[in-house]
């Protein structure tokens, strides 16, 4: 249940439902939001009794069941869609966008040139590992510290905003300083203590879909990112574990309808993780739009042959700028603008 | 293996390789091109002997069709295939819109659709007959009364029909009405119903089994073609996976990787995979998006009194919106982009 405060709500009256609740042998956390403060209720087996002592009490707005094990997640919760803004970039609801750049950051030279080609097509995010989570552990680990210092170099070139993985939570503090969103790769969805730092910190988290985790489970992964009291949270689906082998993963478009309803939060779409195959990312990235997604995340190199990793999923800039004339058109459907 | 003739072969050099292929105890099929003609060969074992063939008049060269679908494949013919159907073009640049109730529960029911869809801009209708059903206690089609009953809405809205043969049992009656057959995803693998298919004149759409790789729904294709019949329509329906939200999950990425490696028309069925209302809109865009030549969407005057899959048709106005929608998407995207090459 979540008790949600009326916009004048006082200290007081906060301090007072919350005892009230708590009388009652439930747990409670404490939402700050800019305009309306809410209480969670955890634990309320007996709704009928919580709801006759709140109810009436000063300050309480009204109340709202949720039937879901995700809560600050729900469209219950929340019914607007959220939408997120990182440094005047809005993300959500009628505002789509567009996160391209390499796999992994590989050089100062390489990454400066792929960034000023995704800005002058449009794209308002530069992607690039510098820690990469490889599926063999002799595989090209990333540039570390020295590839965020390149990417911050990239942003004061171009005005790009920087996506990055983080992939432990001991990496989290540097990496802060250098991204503007904080990417949790699909590996790491469920590595829990990870999602609770970065619930704590003020920044924009996009989280991916774990390659066979449900829907649920997603949005309980969010949860716990949200219950720290980060709000910022941008999930992204990028493909799943299927017994079909002819791409690498099986893009689950029926994600972003599922969790529209499901929840407020903005979905983006990786076909060039969910394929494996640049020859498939031209469709499947017009086909999320088409879909409603808020955007989408793409692997794009000046060179794919010679790309240090995931070359054969990266657009070369000629395919990439395609891509954008041709999507501009297809959001104006679904009422979003690019 | 392919044997591809010259530009200016005459008929009787054309007709000639084929009596040899014959004569070595293979099948020719003949494949028209815009331009030149090819002759596809199936039926052997092993190496096929090209000693003979290769000296003929006519015949330009001879290629080996690496992949196990033969005359499914684009190595065999790089031209899409278009299927006309009583004018009702299928493949090439436009958009095909099938659509029409679950199944064909009354006459006035199935009239009410027909008209609206007529209205709306369907091209074709579609309603089910015959219905394989996961129970055996559930509706099981009206049979041959809802034939008729489709052939009628036909005679009065000019719209061609398509309905599902369930078996060679009934496939000779279903035939007699329809203007396409429909195989379902469970019979994909019915081989004796695919070579029934394949024996007939009249063109089929053929469903993706629910647990079949791309590889096995091609293969399903080629035992059609095999028989002789060329107008097939791949159907992409949703594939069972982990994910339970929706009913199946649609493999949108099959039509990208179809378009690429066969020339058949491909169709998305938003309908059956999602197994959702709120879901078939999105579902239906992306398809569109993704390249896909046409949707087979359910549609139902009252879904909720539907006797059959009513929670995932939509209605009559939603019908209408969408199609609206999809107008736009199919004129901004470059369909049938066939991306070859190196990606440099």
């Amino acid at each position: 249940m979540i008790i949600t405060m009326s916009v004048d709500a006082m200290n007081d009256e906060i301090d007072h439902v919350i005892k009230k609740v708590k009388e009652l042998g439930y747990s409670t956390k404490l939402f700050q939001g800019e305009k309306k403060t809410v209480i969670h209720v955890i634990g309320a087996t007996d709704r009928e009794r919580l709801i006759k002592t709140v109810e009436a009490l000063q300050g309480v707005e009204k109340l709202v069941p949720i039937l879901h094990p995700f809560k600050l997640a729900s469209r219950e919760f929340h019914p607007e869609d959220t939408v997120i803004s990182v440094d005047g970039v809005r993300i959500g609801k009628s505002d789509f966008v567009v996160i391209a750049g390499p796999c992994a950051v590989e050089s100062e030279k390489n990454l400066l040139e792929i960034a000023e080609i995704v800005k002058e097509a449009g794209a308002k995010f530069l992607r690039g590992g510098a820690f990469k989570p490889r599926s063999s552990p002799y595989s090209f680990q990333g540039l570390g510290e020295k590839g965020l210092e390149i990417l911050a170099k990239a942003r004061e070139r171009t005005g790009l905003l920087i996506v990055t993985e983080v992939l432990s939570e001991v990496d989290v503090p540097l990496v802060y300083k250098y991204a503007d969103v904080l990417q949790i790769g699909a590996r790491n969805m469920q590595n829990f203590p990870l999602l609770k730092t970065v619930g704590r910190f003020n920044k924009t988290i996009l989280l991916k879909r774990g390659m066979s985790a449900t829907i649920e489970e997603w949005l309980m992964s969010a949860e716990y990112i949200l219950s720290e009291g980060n709000p910022n949270v941008i999930l992204c689906e990028r493909g799943i574990r299927t017994f079909e082998k002819y791409t690498r993963n099986t893009l689950d478009m029926s994600a972003i309808p599922v969790i529209d309803r499901f929840s407020h939060l903005p979905i983006l779409i990786d076909p060039s993780h969910a394929s494996g195959d640049w020859r498939y990312v031209r469709a499947l990235s017009k086909a999320a739009v088409a879909a409603g997604a808020d955007g989408l995340l793409v692997e794009v190199h000046t060179n794919p042959p010679d790309a240090i990793s995931d070359g054969k999923q990266s657009l070369k800039p000629e395919i990439f700028r395609q891509l954008m004339k041709e999507i501009r058109k297809i959001a104006e459907v679904t009422g979003k603008k690019l | 293996m392919l044997v591809v003739m010259n530009k200016n072969a005459a008929k009787e050099q054309v007709e000639k390789v084929c009596d040899v292929i014959k004569e070595m105890g293979l099948t020719p099929h003949p494949i028209p091109g815009a331009q030149r003609i090819a002759i596809g060969i199936t039926g052997n074992t092993s190496m096929v002997d090209t000693h003979r063939i290769e000296g003929l008049p006519g015949v330009l060269n001879l290629i080996h069709v690496t992949q196990p679908y033969k005359l499914t494949s684009r190595e065999m013919k790089s031209e899409d295939t278009v299927i006309n159907v009583r004018d009702i073009i299928i493949g090439g640049d436009g958009m095909v819109i099938i659509a029409g109730p679950c199944a064909v529960e009354s006459q006035k029911q199935t009239m009410e659709v027909a008209y609206a869809m007529k209205e709306s801009g369907a091209a074709i209708l579609r309603g089910g007959a015959f219905k394989p059903r996961t129970s055996p206690y559930s509706f099981q089609g009206l049979g041959e009364q809802g034939l008729i009953i489709l052939a009628q809405a036909r005679s009065e809205t000019g719209l061609p029909i398509i309905s599902e043969a369930l078996d060679t049992d009934n496939f000779d009656l279903v035939e007699s009405y329809v203007d396409i057959i429909q195989i379902g995803a469970r019979n994909m693998q019915n081989y004796s119903l695919l070579r029934r298919a394949g024996r007939s004149t009249k063109p089929v759409l053929l469903k993706r089994g629910i647990s079949s790789t791309i590889k096995e729904f091609l293969l399903a294709a080629e035992y059609i073609m095999s028989e002789g019949n060329y107008n097939v329509i791949l159907c992409e329906r949703g594939i069972r996976t982990f994910s339970d939200y929706t009913r199946f999950t649609l493999d949108i990425s099959s039509i990208p990787e179809l378009k690429r490696i066969t020339h058949l028309p491909i169709i998305v069925d938003p309908s059956h995979a999602s197994g959702k209302r709120d879901m078939v809109i999105p579902l239906s865009r992306a398809a569109i998006a993704a390249g896909a030549d046409g949707i087979m969407v359910e549609v139902h005057p009252n879904p909720d009194a539907a006797l059959s899959d009513g929670p995932q048709s939509i209605t009559i106005d939603m019908f209408r919106k969408l199609i609206a929608e999809l107008d736009i998407i199919v004129k901004t995207i470059v369909k049938n982009e066939r991306v070859e090459g190196e990606n440099i």
